[in-house]
Protein backbone atom coordinates (compact mmCIF):
# COMPACT_ATOMS: atom_id res chain seq x y z
CA UNK A 1 0.00 0.00 0.00
CA UNK A 2 2.11 2.28 0.66
CA UNK A 3 5.61 1.06 -1.68
CA UNK A 4 5.79 4.40 -3.56
CA UNK A 5 6.59 6.12 -0.24
CA UNK A 6 8.89 3.17 0.83
CA UNK A 7 10.63 1.25 -1.47
CA UNK A 8 12.42 -1.02 0.83
CA UNK A 9 9.85 -3.87 1.38
CA UNK A 10 11.18 -5.00 4.49
CA UNK A 11 10.31 -1.14 6.10
CA UNK A 12 7.19 -1.08 4.13
CA UNK A 13 5.75 -4.20 5.53
CA UNK A 14 6.81 -2.76 9.24
CA UNK A 15 5.15 0.63 8.96
CA UNK A 16 2.08 -0.80 7.07
CA UNK A 17 2.01 -2.95 10.18
CA UNK A 18 2.66 -0.26 12.73
CA UNK A 19 0.47 2.32 11.33
CA UNK A 20 -2.89 0.48 11.11
CA UNK A 21 -2.26 -1.34 14.67
CA UNK A 22 -1.51 2.01 16.45
CA UNK A 23 -4.89 3.69 14.61
CA UNK A 24 -6.85 1.26 15.41
CA UNK A 25 -5.57 0.15 19.29
CA UNK A 26 -5.32 4.02 19.62
CA UNK A 27 -8.73 4.71 18.98
CA UNK A 28 -9.85 1.98 21.10
CA UNK A 29 -7.86 2.87 24.22
CA UNK A 30 -9.85 6.03 23.93
CA UNK A 31 -12.58 3.49 25.29
CA UNK A 32 -11.08 0.95 27.13
CA UNK A 33 -9.17 3.79 29.81
CA UNK A 34 -12.39 5.70 30.15
CA UNK A 35 -15.17 2.50 30.31
CA UNK A 36 -12.03 1.34 32.79
CA UNK A 37 -11.27 -1.88 31.40
CA UNK A 38 -7.73 -2.25 30.80
CA UNK A 39 -7.26 -5.57 32.02
CA UNK A 40 -9.06 -6.57 28.60
CA UNK A 41 -5.45 -6.03 27.16
CA UNK A 42 -3.88 -9.00 28.44
CA UNK A 43 -6.98 -10.87 28.96
CA UNK A 44 -7.85 -10.76 25.26
CA UNK A 45 -3.72 -11.30 24.41
CA UNK A 46 -3.89 -14.43 27.03
CA UNK A 47 -6.81 -16.10 25.31
CA UNK A 48 -4.94 -15.33 21.81
CA UNK A 49 -1.91 -17.46 23.49
CA UNK A 50 -4.46 -20.22 24.74
CA UNK A 51 -5.72 -20.44 21.83
CA UNK A 52 -2.52 -20.41 19.71
CA UNK A 53 -1.40 -23.43 21.68
CA UNK A 54 -4.44 -25.39 21.81
CA UNK A 55 -4.03 -24.78 18.01
CA UNK A 56 -1.02 -26.24 18.40
CA UNK A 57 -1.52 -28.86 19.76
CA UNK A 58 -4.33 -30.14 17.58
CA UNK A 59 -1.74 -29.68 14.36
CA UNK A 60 -3.69 -26.46 13.21
CA UNK A 61 -2.20 -23.08 12.56
CA UNK A 62 -1.03 -20.86 15.33
CA UNK A 63 -2.49 -17.34 14.03
CA UNK A 64 -6.09 -18.47 13.24
CA UNK A 65 -6.34 -20.29 16.23
CA UNK A 66 -5.59 -17.68 18.58
CA UNK A 67 -7.70 -14.90 16.46
CA UNK A 68 -11.11 -17.82 16.58
CA UNK A 69 -10.30 -18.25 20.78
CA UNK A 70 -10.02 -14.13 20.90
CA UNK A 71 -13.19 -13.80 19.16
CA UNK A 72 -14.65 -16.67 21.21
CA UNK A 73 -13.51 -15.09 24.33
CA UNK A 74 -15.10 -11.36 23.21
CA UNK A 75 -18.40 -13.22 22.46
CA UNK A 76 -18.44 -14.67 26.02
CA UNK A 77 -17.14 -11.21 27.84
CA UNK A 78 -20.06 -9.13 27.49
CA UNK A 79 -22.56 -11.77 28.97
CA UNK A 80 -20.20 -13.41 31.18
CA UNK A 81 -20.33 -9.53 33.34
CA UNK A 82 -23.86 -8.90 32.64
CA UNK A 83 -24.83 -12.65 34.15
CA UNK A 84 -22.03 -12.57 37.22
CA UNK A 85 -23.38 -9.19 38.23
CA UNK A 86 -19.64 -7.87 38.63
CA UNK A 87 -17.34 -5.26 37.39
CA UNK A 88 -16.16 -6.15 33.53
CA UNK A 89 -13.00 -5.76 35.17
CA UNK A 90 -13.42 -8.68 37.50
CA UNK A 91 -14.93 -11.06 34.82
CA UNK A 92 -11.95 -9.44 32.64
CA UNK A 93 -9.37 -11.25 35.64
CA UNK A 94 -11.43 -14.27 35.90
CA UNK A 95 -10.96 -14.98 32.06
CA UNK A 96 -7.30 -14.08 32.32
CA UNK A 97 -6.67 -16.41 35.12
CA UNK A 98 -8.98 -19.32 32.69
CA UNK A 99 -6.86 -18.46 29.59
CA UNK A 100 -3.68 -18.26 31.25
CA UNK A 101 -4.30 -22.26 32.66
CA UNK A 102 -5.56 -23.49 29.20
CA UNK A 103 -2.17 -22.08 27.15
CA UNK A 104 0.11 -23.03 30.31
CA UNK A 105 -1.85 -26.76 30.05
CA UNK A 106 -1.70 -27.32 26.46
CA UNK A 107 2.32 -26.03 26.50
CA UNK A 108 2.69 -29.12 29.20
CA UNK A 109 1.40 -31.45 27.62
CA UNK A 110 2.77 -30.47 24.72
CA UNK A 111 6.26 -31.11 25.84
CA UNK A 112 5.24 -34.03 27.59
CA UNK A 113 4.43 -35.89 24.29
CA UNK A 114 7.72 -34.30 22.45
CA UNK A 115 5.74 -31.67 20.43
CA UNK A 116 7.40 -28.58 20.28
CA UNK A 117 5.75 -25.32 20.56
CA UNK A 118 6.94 -22.16 20.12
CA UNK A 119 5.67 -19.41 21.80
CA UNK A 120 7.54 -16.47 21.06
CA UNK A 121 5.69 -15.15 18.22
CA UNK A 122 2.65 -14.77 20.13
CA UNK A 123 4.49 -13.73 23.40
CA UNK A 124 6.90 -10.94 21.32
CA UNK A 125 5.77 -10.48 17.69
CA UNK A 126 7.73 -9.67 15.00
CA UNK A 127 6.81 -6.82 12.78
CA UNK A 128 8.98 -7.57 10.18
CA UNK A 129 7.74 -11.24 9.89
CA UNK A 130 3.96 -10.56 8.71
CA UNK A 131 2.47 -11.88 5.44
CA UNK A 132 0.32 -9.44 3.25
CA UNK A 133 -2.90 -11.03 3.78
CA UNK A 134 -1.77 -9.99 7.94
CA UNK A 135 -1.36 -6.26 6.93
CA UNK A 136 -4.77 -6.13 4.83
CA UNK A 137 -6.91 -7.82 8.20
CA UNK A 138 -5.59 -5.02 10.16
CA UNK A 139 -6.39 -2.56 7.77
CA UNK A 140 -9.68 -3.74 7.76
CA UNK A 141 -10.51 -3.56 11.53
CA UNK A 142 -9.05 -0.39 11.64
CA UNK A 143 -11.94 1.05 9.09
CA UNK A 144 -14.22 -1.16 10.72
CA UNK A 145 -13.73 0.68 13.91
CA UNK A 146 -13.12 4.10 12.95
CA UNK A 147 -16.79 3.36 11.08
CA UNK A 148 -18.31 2.32 13.98
CA UNK A 149 -17.33 4.83 15.74
CA UNK A 150 -18.60 7.77 13.75
CA UNK A 151 -21.82 5.75 13.31
CA UNK A 152 -22.45 5.11 17.11
CA UNK A 153 -20.56 8.26 18.39
CA UNK A 154 -23.23 9.31 20.38
CA UNK A 155 -24.17 5.99 22.10
CA UNK A 156 -20.85 5.59 22.60
CA UNK A 157 -19.74 8.70 24.74
CA UNK A 158 -23.11 8.57 26.33
CA UNK A 159 -22.36 4.82 27.38
CA UNK A 160 -18.66 5.97 28.57
CA UNK A 161 -19.78 8.57 30.77
CA UNK A 162 -22.59 6.64 32.55
CA UNK A 163 -23.91 3.06 31.31
CA UNK A 164 -26.74 3.55 33.68
CA UNK A 165 -27.70 7.24 32.65
CA UNK A 166 -27.70 5.90 28.90
CA UNK A 167 -29.96 3.13 29.80
CA UNK A 168 -32.08 5.47 31.16
CA UNK A 169 -31.97 7.81 28.59
CA UNK A 170 -33.58 4.63 25.89
CA UNK A 171 -30.12 4.04 24.18
CA UNK A 172 -29.82 0.33 23.46
CA UNK A 173 -26.78 0.01 25.93
CA UNK A 174 -25.95 -3.77 25.24
CA UNK A 175 -25.55 -4.12 21.31
CA UNK A 176 -23.04 -0.88 21.45
CA UNK A 177 -21.44 -2.26 24.57
CA UNK A 178 -20.68 -5.59 23.35
CA UNK A 179 -19.57 -4.38 19.91
CA UNK A 180 -16.68 -2.25 21.57
CA UNK A 181 -15.89 -5.62 23.49
CA UNK A 182 -15.78 -7.81 20.21
CA UNK A 183 -13.57 -4.97 18.19
CA UNK A 184 -11.31 -4.86 20.86
CA UNK A 185 -10.83 -8.48 21.00
CA UNK A 186 -10.29 -9.03 17.31
CA UNK A 187 -7.79 -5.91 16.88
CA UNK A 188 -5.66 -7.48 19.89
CA UNK A 189 -5.79 -11.09 18.16
CA UNK A 190 -4.99 -9.29 14.83
CA UNK A 191 -2.30 -7.08 16.68
CA UNK A 192 -0.20 -9.74 18.75
CA UNK A 193 2.00 -11.32 15.88
CA UNK A 194 3.56 -7.45 15.48
CA UNK A 195 4.27 -6.62 19.08
CA UNK A 196 3.33 -9.59 20.78
CA UNK A 197 0.70 -9.86 24.07
CA UNK A 198 3.02 -9.03 26.65
CA UNK A 199 3.47 -5.43 24.56
CA UNK A 200 -0.12 -4.98 23.02
CA UNK A 201 -1.22 -3.43 26.52
CA UNK A 202 1.08 -0.48 25.63
CA UNK A 203 -0.76 0.54 22.91
CA UNK A 204 -4.39 -0.12 24.18
CA UNK A 205 -3.76 2.34 27.30
CA UNK A 206 -0.80 4.45 26.51
CA UNK A 207 -1.72 6.44 23.74
CA UNK A 208 -5.12 7.63 25.28
CA UNK A 209 -3.16 7.93 28.55
CA UNK A 210 -0.88 10.68 27.12
CA UNK A 211 -3.96 12.25 24.96
CA UNK A 212 -5.89 12.20 28.47
CA UNK A 213 -2.78 14.98 30.21
CA UNK A 214 -3.93 17.28 27.17
CA UNK A 215 -7.98 16.92 26.69
CA UNK A 216 -11.16 17.96 27.73
CA UNK A 217 -13.30 16.17 25.18
CA UNK A 218 -13.80 12.80 23.77
CA UNK A 219 -13.50 14.07 20.86
CA UNK A 220 -10.53 15.70 20.95
CA UNK A 221 -8.81 12.37 22.65
CA UNK A 222 -10.44 10.32 19.64
CA UNK A 223 -8.10 12.83 17.38
CA UNK A 224 -5.05 13.26 19.69
CA UNK A 225 -4.76 9.66 20.68
CA UNK A 226 -4.27 8.11 17.28
CA UNK A 227 -2.15 11.10 15.96
CA UNK A 228 0.44 10.32 18.76
CA UNK A 229 0.30 6.54 18.24
CA UNK A 230 0.83 6.66 14.77
CA UNK A 231 3.67 9.22 15.04
CA UNK A 232 5.58 6.84 17.74
CA UNK A 233 4.83 3.98 16.18
CA UNK A 234 5.39 4.64 12.99
CA UNK A 235 9.14 6.27 14.02
CA UNK A 236 9.93 3.32 16.18
CA UNK A 237 9.53 1.01 13.27
CA UNK A 238 11.75 2.92 11.08
CA UNK A 239 14.26 3.66 13.74
CA UNK A 240 14.11 -0.19 15.20
CA UNK A 241 14.85 -1.48 11.10
CA UNK A 242 17.30 0.83 10.64
CA UNK A 243 19.31 0.62 13.72
CA UNK A 244 18.88 -3.04 13.85
CA UNK A 245 16.75 -2.58 17.29
CA UNK A 246 14.00 -4.88 18.25
CA UNK A 247 10.72 -2.75 16.77
CA UNK A 248 8.24 -3.69 19.47
CA UNK A 249 10.32 -2.78 23.15
CA UNK A 250 11.55 0.27 21.49
CA UNK A 251 8.50 1.45 20.10
CA UNK A 252 6.77 0.66 23.84
CA UNK A 253 9.73 2.56 25.49
CA UNK A 254 9.24 5.67 23.21
CA UNK A 255 5.55 5.49 24.29
CA UNK A 256 6.20 5.68 28.44
CA UNK A 257 8.54 8.01 28.18
CA UNK A 258 6.39 10.39 26.08
CA UNK A 259 4.00 9.41 28.57
CA UNK A 260 5.69 10.71 31.60
CA UNK A 261 6.50 14.13 29.78
CA UNK A 262 2.68 14.05 29.43
CA UNK A 263 2.09 13.94 33.02
CA UNK A 264 4.99 16.81 33.79
CA UNK A 265 4.11 19.35 31.33
CA UNK A 266 0.20 18.50 31.42
CA UNK A 267 -2.09 21.45 31.60
CA UNK A 268 -4.27 19.05 34.53
CA UNK A 269 -1.80 19.65 36.74
CA UNK A 270 -1.27 23.34 36.88
CA UNK A 271 -2.60 25.17 39.84
CA UNK A 272 -3.99 28.77 39.20
CA UNK A 273 -4.43 31.20 42.10
CA UNK A 274 -6.18 34.65 42.28
CA UNK A 275 -6.04 36.47 44.91
CA UNK A 276 -8.79 39.08 43.34
CA UNK B 1 -47.62 16.96 25.38
CA UNK B 2 -48.29 13.77 27.76
CA UNK B 3 -49.52 10.04 26.55
CA UNK B 4 -53.53 11.04 26.70
CA UNK B 5 -54.30 8.48 29.43
CA UNK B 6 -56.44 8.36 32.34
CA UNK B 7 -53.12 7.33 33.97
CA UNK B 8 -49.99 7.80 32.48
CA UNK B 9 -48.44 5.76 34.94
CA UNK B 10 -50.16 2.04 35.98
CA UNK B 11 -48.97 -0.32 38.63
CA UNK B 12 -51.07 -3.16 38.96
CA UNK B 13 -49.84 -6.08 41.77
CA UNK B 14 -46.09 -5.18 41.07
CA UNK B 15 -43.85 -7.76 43.03
CA UNK B 16 -40.48 -6.54 42.08
CA UNK B 17 -36.86 -8.14 43.73
CA UNK B 18 -33.32 -7.97 42.75
CA UNK B 19 -31.48 -11.25 41.37
CA UNK B 20 -30.21 -13.39 44.24
CA UNK B 21 -32.00 -11.39 46.84
CA UNK B 22 -34.24 -13.65 49.65
CA UNK B 23 -37.53 -11.31 49.38
CA UNK B 24 -38.77 -8.98 46.94
CA UNK B 25 -38.23 -5.50 47.60
CA UNK B 26 -41.44 -4.26 46.39
CA UNK B 27 -44.42 -6.40 47.20
CA UNK B 28 -48.02 -6.30 45.60
CA UNK B 29 -47.72 -2.63 44.37
CA UNK B 30 -51.31 -1.11 43.21
CA UNK B 31 -50.22 2.68 41.85
CA UNK B 32 -52.22 5.05 39.48
CA UNK B 33 -50.95 8.29 38.57
CA UNK B 34 -53.17 11.00 36.33
CA UNK B 35 -51.19 13.50 33.73
CA UNK B 36 -50.33 16.65 36.11
CA UNK B 37 -50.25 14.76 39.63
CA UNK B 38 -47.31 15.88 41.77
CA UNK B 39 -45.76 12.59 43.94
CA UNK B 40 -43.67 12.88 47.13
CA UNK B 41 -42.65 9.37 47.96
CA UNK B 42 -42.07 9.04 51.63
CA UNK B 43 -41.39 6.41 54.33
CA UNK B 44 -38.00 5.44 56.07
CA UNK B 45 -34.25 3.81 54.64
CA UNK B 46 -34.68 0.30 52.64
CA UNK B 47 -38.84 1.22 52.27
CA UNK B 48 -38.60 0.49 48.68
CA UNK B 49 -38.72 4.04 47.58
CA UNK B 50 -35.72 3.62 45.04
CA UNK B 51 -36.91 0.42 43.58
CA UNK B 52 -40.31 1.71 43.19
CA UNK B 53 -39.14 4.70 41.12
CA UNK B 54 -36.64 2.14 39.36
CA UNK B 55 -39.75 -0.52 38.56
CA UNK B 56 -41.75 2.07 36.85
CA UNK B 57 -38.46 3.05 34.76
CA UNK B 58 -38.03 -0.76 33.91
CA UNK B 59 -34.56 -1.07 35.38
CA UNK B 60 -35.82 -3.99 37.77
CA UNK B 61 -37.26 -7.52 36.87
CA UNK B 62 -41.04 -7.65 37.71
CA UNK B 63 -41.50 -11.15 38.93
CA UNK B 64 -45.41 -10.40 39.45
CA UNK B 65 -48.32 -7.70 37.92
CA UNK B 66 -48.07 -5.45 35.53
CA UNK B 67 -46.40 -2.02 34.59
CA UNK B 68 -47.70 0.21 31.93
CA UNK B 69 -46.36 4.05 31.34
CA UNK B 70 -47.51 5.92 28.68
CA UNK B 71 -49.03 3.01 27.31
CA UNK B 72 -46.04 1.28 27.08
CA UNK B 73 -45.83 -2.14 28.98
CA UNK B 74 -42.51 -1.51 30.50
CA UNK B 75 -41.49 -5.15 31.55
CA UNK B 76 -41.81 -6.26 27.50
CA UNK B 77 -40.33 -2.33 26.36
CA UNK B 78 -38.48 -0.82 28.88
CA UNK B 79 -36.16 0.52 26.02
CA UNK B 80 -39.36 2.21 24.75
CA UNK B 81 -41.07 3.86 27.61
CA UNK B 82 -37.69 4.82 28.53
CA UNK B 83 -37.74 7.43 25.60
CA UNK B 84 -40.90 9.00 27.56
CA UNK B 85 -39.40 9.11 31.17
CA UNK B 86 -37.36 11.18 32.71
CA UNK B 87 -35.36 9.70 36.04
CA UNK B 88 -32.73 11.38 37.68
CA UNK B 89 -30.90 8.65 39.64
CA UNK B 90 -29.72 9.97 43.66
CA UNK B 91 -26.08 8.50 43.70
CA UNK B 92 -23.28 9.54 41.20
CA UNK B 93 -20.09 10.36 41.32
CA UNK B 94 -18.31 12.11 37.99
CA UNK B 95 -14.62 12.20 37.96
CA UNK B 96 -12.83 15.37 38.05
CA UNK B 97 -11.61 15.22 34.48
CA UNK B 98 -14.38 12.97 33.19
CA UNK B 99 -14.36 14.83 29.83
CA UNK B 100 -17.94 15.85 29.01
CA UNK B 101 -19.00 19.00 29.09
CA UNK B 102 -22.29 20.02 31.09
CA UNK B 103 -23.70 20.93 27.25
CA UNK B 104 -22.65 17.51 26.34
CA UNK B 105 -24.00 15.74 29.23
CA UNK B 106 -27.72 17.49 28.76
CA UNK B 107 -27.33 16.94 24.88
CA UNK B 108 -26.95 13.01 25.99
CA UNK B 109 -30.47 13.18 27.32
CA UNK B 110 -31.87 13.15 23.87
CA UNK B 111 -30.02 10.59 22.41
CA UNK B 112 -32.78 8.12 23.00
CA UNK B 113 -34.73 9.61 21.47
CA UNK B 114 -33.00 10.74 18.33
CA UNK B 115 -32.49 6.77 17.63
CA UNK B 116 -29.71 5.66 15.96
CA UNK B 117 -27.67 6.54 13.06
CA UNK B 118 -29.25 10.42 13.78
CA UNK B 119 -27.49 13.14 14.38
CA UNK B 120 -28.75 16.23 17.01
CA UNK B 121 -30.34 19.10 15.33
CA UNK B 122 -30.24 22.43 16.12
CA UNK B 123 -33.71 22.09 17.47
CA UNK B 124 -31.87 19.44 20.01
CA UNK B 125 -29.26 22.35 20.69
CA UNK B 126 -32.22 24.45 21.52
CA UNK B 127 -33.86 22.05 23.82
CA UNK B 128 -30.42 21.79 25.59
CA UNK B 129 -29.81 25.23 25.79
CA UNK B 130 -33.12 25.99 27.50
CA UNK B 131 -33.14 23.56 29.91
CA UNK B 132 -29.10 24.35 31.42
CA UNK B 133 -30.77 28.19 31.31
CA UNK B 134 -33.50 27.09 33.16
CA UNK B 135 -31.69 25.39 35.77
CA UNK B 136 -29.16 28.70 35.88
CA UNK B 137 -26.23 26.64 34.50
CA UNK B 138 -25.42 28.71 31.36
CA UNK B 139 -22.47 30.37 32.78
CA UNK B 140 -21.18 26.50 33.00
CA UNK B 141 -22.56 25.49 29.51
CA UNK B 142 -18.92 24.48 28.44
CA UNK B 143 -17.27 23.56 31.67
CA UNK B 144 -16.56 19.81 32.82
CA UNK B 145 -18.91 18.24 34.71
CA UNK B 146 -16.47 16.51 37.18
CA UNK B 147 -15.26 19.93 38.09
CA UNK B 148 -18.69 21.04 39.90
CA UNK B 149 -19.65 20.91 43.06
CA UNK B 150 -22.39 17.98 43.88
CA UNK B 151 -25.10 20.63 43.62
CA UNK B 152 -24.51 22.30 40.59
CA UNK B 153 -24.26 18.13 38.95
CA UNK B 154 -27.24 17.12 40.12
CA UNK B 155 -28.84 20.26 38.41
CA UNK B 156 -27.02 18.98 35.15
CA UNK B 157 -29.01 15.53 35.20
CA UNK B 158 -32.03 17.64 36.03
CA UNK B 159 -31.66 19.58 33.21
CA UNK B 160 -30.29 16.37 31.12
CA UNK B 161 -34.25 15.05 31.79
CA UNK B 162 -35.89 18.46 31.07
CA UNK B 163 -34.04 18.41 27.43
CA UNK B 164 -35.83 15.13 27.03
CA UNK B 165 -39.18 16.12 26.77
CA UNK B 166 -40.49 13.70 29.07
CA UNK B 167 -43.77 12.63 29.41
CA UNK B 168 -43.40 11.20 32.85
CA UNK B 169 -40.37 12.98 35.79
CA UNK B 170 -38.92 10.75 38.12
CA UNK B 171 -36.57 12.29 40.90
CA UNK B 172 -34.38 10.66 43.69
CA UNK B 173 -33.68 12.55 46.16
CA UNK B 174 -33.52 16.23 43.87
CA UNK B 175 -33.21 18.41 46.85
CA UNK B 176 -30.62 16.16 48.85
CA UNK B 177 -27.33 18.18 47.10
CA UNK B 178 -29.42 21.45 47.06
CA UNK B 179 -29.06 24.45 49.08
CA UNK B 180 -32.26 26.03 50.05
CA UNK B 181 -32.61 29.17 47.40
CA UNK B 182 -31.85 26.17 44.76
CA UNK B 183 -34.23 23.84 46.35
CA UNK B 184 -37.03 26.44 46.25
CA UNK B 185 -36.24 26.67 42.10
CA UNK B 186 -36.31 23.66 41.53
CA UNK B 187 -39.31 22.58 43.38
CA UNK B 188 -40.96 25.91 41.37
CA UNK B 189 -39.67 24.42 38.19
CA UNK B 190 -41.09 21.03 38.90
CA UNK B 191 -44.42 22.40 39.66
CA UNK B 192 -44.27 24.44 36.43
CA UNK B 193 -43.63 20.94 34.62
CA UNK B 194 -46.52 19.66 36.47
CA UNK B 195 -48.41 22.29 35.60
CA UNK B 196 -47.93 21.14 32.07
CA UNK B 197 -49.33 17.94 32.56
CA UNK B 198 -46.32 16.34 32.95
CA UNK B 199 -46.81 14.32 36.19
CA UNK B 200 -43.40 14.50 38.32
CA UNK B 201 -42.74 11.73 41.14
CA UNK B 202 -39.89 12.31 43.62
CA UNK B 203 -38.48 10.38 46.26
CA UNK B 204 -37.73 12.58 49.05
CA UNK B 205 -37.00 13.32 52.76
CA UNK B 206 -37.07 16.70 52.68
CA UNK B 207 -40.34 18.44 52.47
CA UNK B 208 -39.55 21.79 53.26
CA UNK B 209 -39.53 22.81 49.66
CA UNK B 210 -42.80 21.79 48.26
CA UNK B 211 -44.61 23.72 45.63
CA UNK B 212 -47.78 25.58 46.70
CA UNK B 213 -50.28 23.19 45.04
CA UNK B 214 -51.96 19.49 45.91
CA UNK B 215 -49.70 16.85 46.41
CA UNK B 216 -50.27 13.06 46.21
CA UNK B 217 -48.23 11.73 48.95
CA UNK B 218 -47.45 8.35 49.11
CA UNK B 219 -45.81 6.30 51.72
CA UNK B 220 -43.60 3.16 51.78
CA UNK B 221 -43.18 0.70 54.53
CA UNK B 222 -40.79 -2.33 53.82
CA UNK B 223 -41.94 -3.00 50.04
CA UNK B 224 -45.37 -1.70 50.35
CA UNK B 225 -47.47 1.09 50.02
CA UNK B 226 -48.95 2.34 53.18
CA UNK B 227 -50.61 5.49 52.67
CA UNK B 228 -51.68 6.89 49.02
CA UNK B 229 -53.61 10.38 49.71
CA UNK B 230 -53.37 13.79 48.24
CA UNK B 231 -52.34 16.54 50.88
CA UNK B 232 -51.41 20.33 51.35
CA UNK B 233 -47.59 21.03 50.98
CA UNK B 234 -47.23 21.95 54.66
CA UNK B 235 -49.31 18.60 56.21
CA UNK B 236 -46.78 16.28 53.54
CA UNK B 237 -44.02 15.83 56.58
CA UNK B 238 -46.37 14.92 59.29
CA UNK B 239 -48.48 12.48 56.67
CA UNK B 240 -44.94 10.70 55.84
CA UNK B 241 -43.87 10.78 59.88
CA UNK B 242 -47.53 9.88 61.03
CA UNK B 243 -47.83 7.01 58.68
CA UNK B 244 -44.44 5.47 59.16
CA UNK B 245 -44.67 5.64 63.15
CA UNK B 246 -48.14 4.13 63.00
CA UNK B 247 -46.73 1.32 60.46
Amino acid sequence: MLEFLIPNNVMCHAVEAMLFASLGCALLSVLITQMNISSIGFTMSHAAFAGGSVGAFFGYAVLPSAVFVSILTAFLMGPLSDRTRMHTDTTLGVLFGTMMAVAIFFIALMQGTGKGFDASSLLYGNVISLYREEIYALAVITCIILIFLIIFYKEITAIVFHKRLAEIAGIQVKPVYYGILFLISVMVALSIPIVGGLLLYVWLVTPAAIAYQFCNTMRNMFIMAPVVAVIVSVTGAICGILYSLPVGPLTAVIFSGLFVGAVAVSPKRKIVFHNH
Amino acid sequence: MTCGKDHIIQLKEVWTTYEGADLPVIKDVTLNIKPGEFVVIGGPNGAGKTTLLETIAGLLPVVNGSVQVCGHDVIKDGCAARKKIGYVIQNFDFHPYTPFTVEEVVLMGRYGKLGWLKRHSSRDMDKVTSAICQLGLCPMQKNQIGKLSGGQQQKVLIAQNLAKDPEVLLLDEPFSNLDMVTREEVSRLLCQIADAGIPVLIVSHAFDALPDRDIRVVVMQHGEIILNQLSHPSDVGNLVRSASVAA
